[in-house]
């Protein structure tokens, strides 16, 4: 079962590339729009790097949000998921799982082309991917949760920004804390302990509260 | 005495209105006492001067805003699970005094700073918690706000709500660890004035005020939700006419 | 019992705004309360001409 809904759900992606693609764009045009901004010093740019990276992997998960539970709710499918015998906590952690692979597996890859720009280091390159690796699930799971609650309503997106964007404070001060760290020559791996630990707690609990809001909006 | 039958809407409508009384004439009486206190008999502090005393109310403020959230949550929670009517609407009319008060702790936090360390506004742990607070607490209104149907509201307001209370330590603790790592030149740590007697009466006193303040105010919100809900129902139409 | 110093040391602006701005937003919320209790005496007395339906049970 959990297999089919993310193969279900990649499928679906793949017919709609251009949902995905306009993600990775985004993160892409707003990563590039801050030394437009500020300047293009690169002590400046390097010190900044982490956190604008973040912040603009962030912005980006909140897009593609919306097309989680949205489209399944519109032709019924959801109700169809919601009534199998199967747990629903499955279900929603296979959707969850596609929707990573869809969204923020494009930013892991394109993050070290935009750090380069940034003029960060390898060592710091490679840091700034596995934090990625580590904390976008955390903002695919915990981001479920506000697609689930706000499903179905008007200027549902706005909301769900609104809604996770704080949830998500404590993913981008470790995520980026650990790249920052790492420019400056300390160790991350404190930061990386305290990220891993919000992803386990993430990937076992953020599905379960998925699973209860889902049943809430689709009465 | 059965006292499970204030727990409908219906039935505890006239007791808040009772109830009202006796929380808001003493809470107006204790905010005159505390200010008295405050002003006419705690000394100026060493350190800040005169300064210090706007923590009578930016202490209180901050507390309640952070004992309302655990309050809405715990509300809101017990109206999902026994499916108590009442118990969500409790909860969303602390939210209204509950971001109120967190807004004032970090209008008067900034007051507060500008003379002692100079800016109005600094990143530290507890001021940029309270800042995520005020965000947490923005988002459950807006949330019930968006929900037309009230029932689908209660509900998903109090998923909101326990996914917030559950991560509010998470932030907390995340916030402290980004703000000593950043410290940097300016090391600030807040300087708590030395609490003399009367200062600690002062406070305390604003603090039973403003406690005492909120639960007039929530019941009498609470009294304006119920009615708006229940409205179209026979029996409370004849009941509050 | 002591006077206070009314300009506070000089931090008078800090002190008496924040006051004020308590009590700004007690007031707030007082008002906004009343105003919403106001709209539901309205609505009790004529809930057909601000709703534009009878009194009949809607969801």
């Amino acid at each position: 079962m959990l297999r089919w809904i993310v193969w279900r759900d990649l499928i679906l992606a793949w017919r709609r590339r251009a949902d995905a693609l306009s993600t990775l764009f985004f993160f892409v045009i707003v990563v590039s729009l801050f030394p437009l901004g500020i300047g293009p010093e690169t002590e400046l740019l390097r010190s900044i790097a982490p956190g604008v990276v973040w912040v603009a992997a962030l912005l980006a998960s909140m897009l593609s949000l919306g097309r989680l539970f949205a489209n399944d709710y519109q032709d019924g499918t959801l109700e169809q998921l919601l009534m199998t015998p199967q747990p629903l906590y499955l279900v929603v952690f296979g959707k969850v799982a596609a929707q990573w692979l869809t969204s923020e597996l494009p930013l892991i890859c394109i993050a070290p082309l935009l750090g380069v720009q940034f003029g960060l280091s390898n060592q710091t390159l490679r840091v700034l991917i596995v934090t990625l690796i580590l904390g976008t699930p955390v903002l695919s799971l915990i981001g479920s949760v506000g697609a689930a609650l706000t499903l179905g309503l008007r200027s549902s997106s706005v909301l769900i920004s609104i809604l996770v964007l704080p949830l998500y404070i404590p993913v981008l001060i470790f995520g980026a804390g650990a790249v920052e760290a790492s420019i400056i020559g300390l160790s991350p791996v404190s930061h990386l302990y305290l990220l891993s630990a919000l992803t386990v707690l993430a990937l076992i609990f953020a599905p379960w509260a998925t699973a209860a809001a889902l049943r809430i909006s689709v009465e | 005495m059965n006292l499970y039958k204030y727990a409908s809407p219906t039935n505890f409508y006239p007791l808040a209105g009772k109830i009202i009384p006796w929380f808001a004439t003493p809470a107006a009486i204790l905010f005159g006492v505390g200010l008295f206190v405050g002003f006419f008999i705690a000394p100026p502090d060493f350190q800040q001067g005169d300064a210090y005393r706007i923590m009578f109310i930016h202490v209180p403020a901050a507390w309640l805003g952070m004992f309302l959230y655990i309050l809405m949550a715990i509300y809101a929670g017990i109206g999902w699970a026994f499916n108590a009517r009442l118990a969500s609407m409790m909860a969303s009319s602390i939210s209204i005094t509950g971001a109120m008060f967190t807004f004032l702790s970090l209008v008067t936090g900034a007051f507060w700073g500008k003379p002692t360390w100079g800016t109005w506004w600094v990143w530290d742990a507890r001021m940029t918690s309270t800042l995520i607070l005020l965000f947490l607490y923005i988002g459950f209104i807006s949330l019930q706000s968006s929900i037309d149907d009230p029932r689908r509201a209660d509900r998903a307001g109090a998923v909101l709500a326990l996914v917030g209370v559950i991560n509010v330590p998470i932030i907390y603790f995340s916030v402290q660890w980004w703000n000593t790592l950043h410290q940097g030149a300016t090391i600030r740590i807040l300087q708590k004035p030395t609490i003399h007697g009367s200062m600690l009466w002062a406070m305390l006193i604003m603090l039973a005020a403003c406690w005492l303040y909120s639960v007039a105010v929530v019941l009498i919100r609470v009294r304006c939700i119920i009615v708006e809900r229940e409205q179209n129902a026979n029996r409370f139409v004849e009941a509050t006419v | 019992m002591n006077w206070p110093d009314l300009s506070m040391g000089g931090y008078g602006f800090y002190v008496w705004g924040s006051y004020l701005f308590a009590l700004l937003a007690i007031v707030w919320e007082l008002v906004t309360l009343s105003y919403r209790r106001k709209s539901r005496e309205q609505e009790k007395a004529a809930p057909e001409v601000l709703r534009g339906t009878t009194n009949e049970t809607t969801s």
